[in-house]
């Protein structure tokens, strides 16, 4: 991994005359063929101090990523401005933070509308599975409503001191020298309802993307595509006795008929249920899945209206490239999603919280200009932190998503307590938690039987086909 | 009367099933109804028309929680109030799961029916996708089968069949080998590249038996190494390393 960086980021090195720049401003000591050997770069000591101003960030998106970074950012000194180009918006979104996130961005509980402390998995053959046995009196997972988790970040973002612009991020002027600034290029919206906004330019020195999939500073800095589902949910208000079945429990349907590689799933909301799915293979039948969601779990929301239909891309895997020179991607927009479960907004705040912390330690709370290497730390702690559970996810869902009688074996093994104990530390406290491994074997034995006789069953289907 | 009843009664049962449906086929019926109606004697039709008007209104009741979506008022949308239409339904199936009693074959319960059943079950389920009720929960766990009813019937046939290839393989690679080198079966058991053929050849019966499976094999190395190359790729840099167009992935 050493290598990798150091090879990359003397690859990055603009041009020469930038190379003679630091060798006459800096004593040898601190010159450059020392820092090709060692990788302990503190701040771009090598840059010199702003002069009477602090370093200028843009963060670019007010959803969790966005809020989370600038309020980090202005706490550390520097001066922040967040755009975000719609103040009400209802992300649609699953609604899901585990119980670290309350404690880790101190968020008060009465942002979270349902604590829900019991899951449903129910199988392709409708062998349903109640998860949620192992949980303590205090953890739950908690589902929260988007317009009011956004709202709430991006007003201690403000408290905090940063500059919240109801604006929409066009495109930005990349730079040319290492301490030049950007130029973004916005629309802004002076608040006024139906007005078509101003055009206006801001320079800034870096630039944090969190504008979510479909992100336009990531198409700025030409970071690449990444693979992307499908989500489509319909948001659902059921009659109260219905309801009050689902007061703290959430349901995830798994099924080649609900979708051919995710799951369906009922969320309870505030006051109405979440009904919907996802596809990254078969995007265009979204439609269909969405009716044999609805159709699985007919009885339970008969005699719903449906209040609101809204789909949105979930990124699949991170863009090849999270970070260019002085701007770096958060969040969805850097593609921040795990796999399996389709997990976001904790891990958008945690990232947009990380590239802030790096970048404040980079400019020494504002007084350096920083440069690439700072914001390289940041993804490289991301990876060391969170790698290994995106590729546990990944691994999951490899494994039981790809056929019904692996669904079925999946869902015969989440009623295993094991499973659901280590299951919910991980997804509750985002601790790849060792077990035992006198449980883990037994938990690999179950599992191997699991498969074997689900696929022996599916054998048994295919010849009542022929 | 017995005209009106005669077309009443299909309307209804159909209402039951499509509702969205029966909204257009209930206009046209009674439409037609009232055209026969009038067709008939004068005393005839005053005693029609008597029957007909509570009729109507019955109807519409049954048809007000089912309106098709094009008629809800601002961007609402009504789900289909009626109750489940087929469900899977079998003698031996009791309270959402299998009655082990019903299965018993000379007073031991015959595990390889219930494996059938259970297999029916699943293949209807997925030809005809059912909701979940709380009413009914599915309880069946497979892991009551007891594992050796699995061996029996799934493991031992493939052993067979696998064990079989290989053997025949091997007899004709020794003969083969033997005819080619004139190295008998004991000495080629201790050279190491006949040693290797074996390990090739056990392998290979074990992991392609069919003949996709060698590209599903091809596929799998592929998938398993995918996602950590897409998270790597940040480290990574391309080789026109100043251009900032984004490269297609």
């Amino acid at each position: 991994m050493a290598t990798f960086t150091l090879k990359s980021f003397t690859g990055l090195r603009q041009s020469s005359p930038d190379q003679t720049r630091f060798v006459s401003h800096v004593p040898s000591s601190l010159s450059l063929p020392q820092r090709r050997t060692s990788l302990r770069v503190t701040a771009s000591r090598a840059s010199p101090n702003l002069a009477n101003r602090k370093l200028r960030v843009a963060v670019i998106g007010g959803g969790p990523a966005g809020g989370a970074a600038a309020e980090t950012l202005a706490q550390g000194g520097i001066e922040t401005i967040l755009i975000e180009r719609k103040m009400d918006n209802c992300k649609p979104c699953g609604g899901a933070i585990p119980l670290c996130m309350v404690g880790e961005f101190n968020l008060p509980l009465d942002i979270i509308d349902r604590r829900v402390t019991k899951m449903k998995m129910i199988s392709p053959s409708n062998i349903a599975v109640d998860i949620g046995r192992t949980l303590k009196e205090h953890e739950y997972i908690g589902m929260v409503r988007r317009e009011v988790l956004d709202q709430y970040l991006r007003e201690r973002a403000e408290k905090s001191g940063a500059t919240v612009i109801n604006g929409l991020f066009l495109k930005m002027d990349l730079p040319e020298n290492w301490d030049t600034p950007y130029v973004l290029h916005y629309t802004e919206y002076d608040g006024k309802t139906g007005a078509t906004g101003q055009k206006k330019t801001m320079e800034v020195d870096a630039v944090i993307g969190a504008d979510g999939a479909n992100s336009r500073v990531a198409k700025s800095i030409g970071a690449g595509d990444y693979d992307y589902a499908i989500a489509f949910q319909e948001r659902i208000r059921i009659p109260d006795d219905k309801m009050t079945y689902y007061e703290d429990l959430a349901e995830m349907y798994v099924g080649d008929d609900v979708s051919p590689d995710f799951y369906g799933w009922v969320f309870p909301k505030c006051d109405h249920v979440a009904v919907g799915t996802g596809t990254v293979t078969h995007k265009g039948d979204i439609k269909k899945f969405q009716l044999a969601t609805r159709n699985r779990a007919k009885d339970k929301i008969l005699g719903g209206k449906i209040i609101r239909v809204e789909a949105h891309p979930i990124p699949e895997h991170p863009r090849p490239r999270r970070l260019s020179k002085r701007v770096a991607l958060v969040g969805d927009a850097a593609g921040y999603v795990t796999k399996c479960s389709g997990e976001g907004i904790y891990f958008a705040a945690k990232s947009g919280r990380m590239c802030a912390e790096a970048i404040v330690e980079g400019s020494q709370n504002g007084k350096k200009m920083i440069d690439e290497s700072d914001l390289r730390k940041y993804l490289e702690k991301w990876d060391k932190t969170y790698l290994p559970t995106y590729r546990v996810l990944d691994v999951l869902q490899k494994v039981f998503y790809r056929s019904n009688p692996a669904r079925e074996a999946f869902v015969e093994m989440c009623g295993d307590e094991y499973v659901q104990k280590m299951t919910f530390d991980s997804y509750l406290y985002k601790r790849v938690a060792p077990g035992s491994p006198l449980e883990d074997l037994k938990l690999a034995v179950n599992t191997i039987g699991s498969v074997f006789r689900a696929n022996a069953l599916r054998r048994e289907i295919e010849k009542l086909n022929v | 009367m017995s005209i009106s009843m005669a077309l009443f009664s299909p309307p209804i049962s159909s209402s039951v099933q499509n509702p969205k449906i029966s909204f257009p086929l209930l206009s046209t019926k009674r439409f037609s109804l009232l055209s026969v109606t009038r067709a008939s004697s004068d005393s005839a039709a005053v005693s029609a028309t008597t029957v007909e008007i509570p009729k109507p209104a019955s109807v519409s009741v049954e048809e007000v929680p089912s309106k098709p979506p094009a008629e809800s008022s601002s961007d609402e949308t009504d789900l289909p109030t009626t109750a489940t239409g087929i469900k899977f339904q079998d003698a031996k199936w009791v309270n959402g799961t299998w009655d082990l009693k019903q299965f018993e074959k000379d007073g031991k319960t015959d595990w390889d029916s219930i494996i059938v059943a259970e297999a029916k079950r699943r293949k209807w389920l997925e030809d005809n996708p059912e909701t979940t009720t709380n009413a009914e929960p599915v309880l069946f766990d497979t892991s009551i089968i007891p594992w050796w009813a699995w061996m029996k019937r799934y493991h031992l046939p493939e052993a067979e069949l696998l064990n079989g290839r290989a053997a025949m393989i091997g007899f004709f690679m020794a003969y083969f080998v033997d005819s080619l080198t004139g190295v008998g079966l004991v000495d080629q058991m201790g050279n190491f590249f006949c040693k290797t053929l074996l390990f090739v050849a056990v392998a290979g019966v074990l992991f392609i038996r069919k003949n996709e499976d060698l590209d599903k094999l091809k596929g799998l190395i592929e998938e398993t190494t995918l996602y950590d190359k897409q998270w790597q790729a940040a480290w990574k840099e391309p080789e026109s390393s100043s251009s900032t167009l984004s490269s297609k992935k």
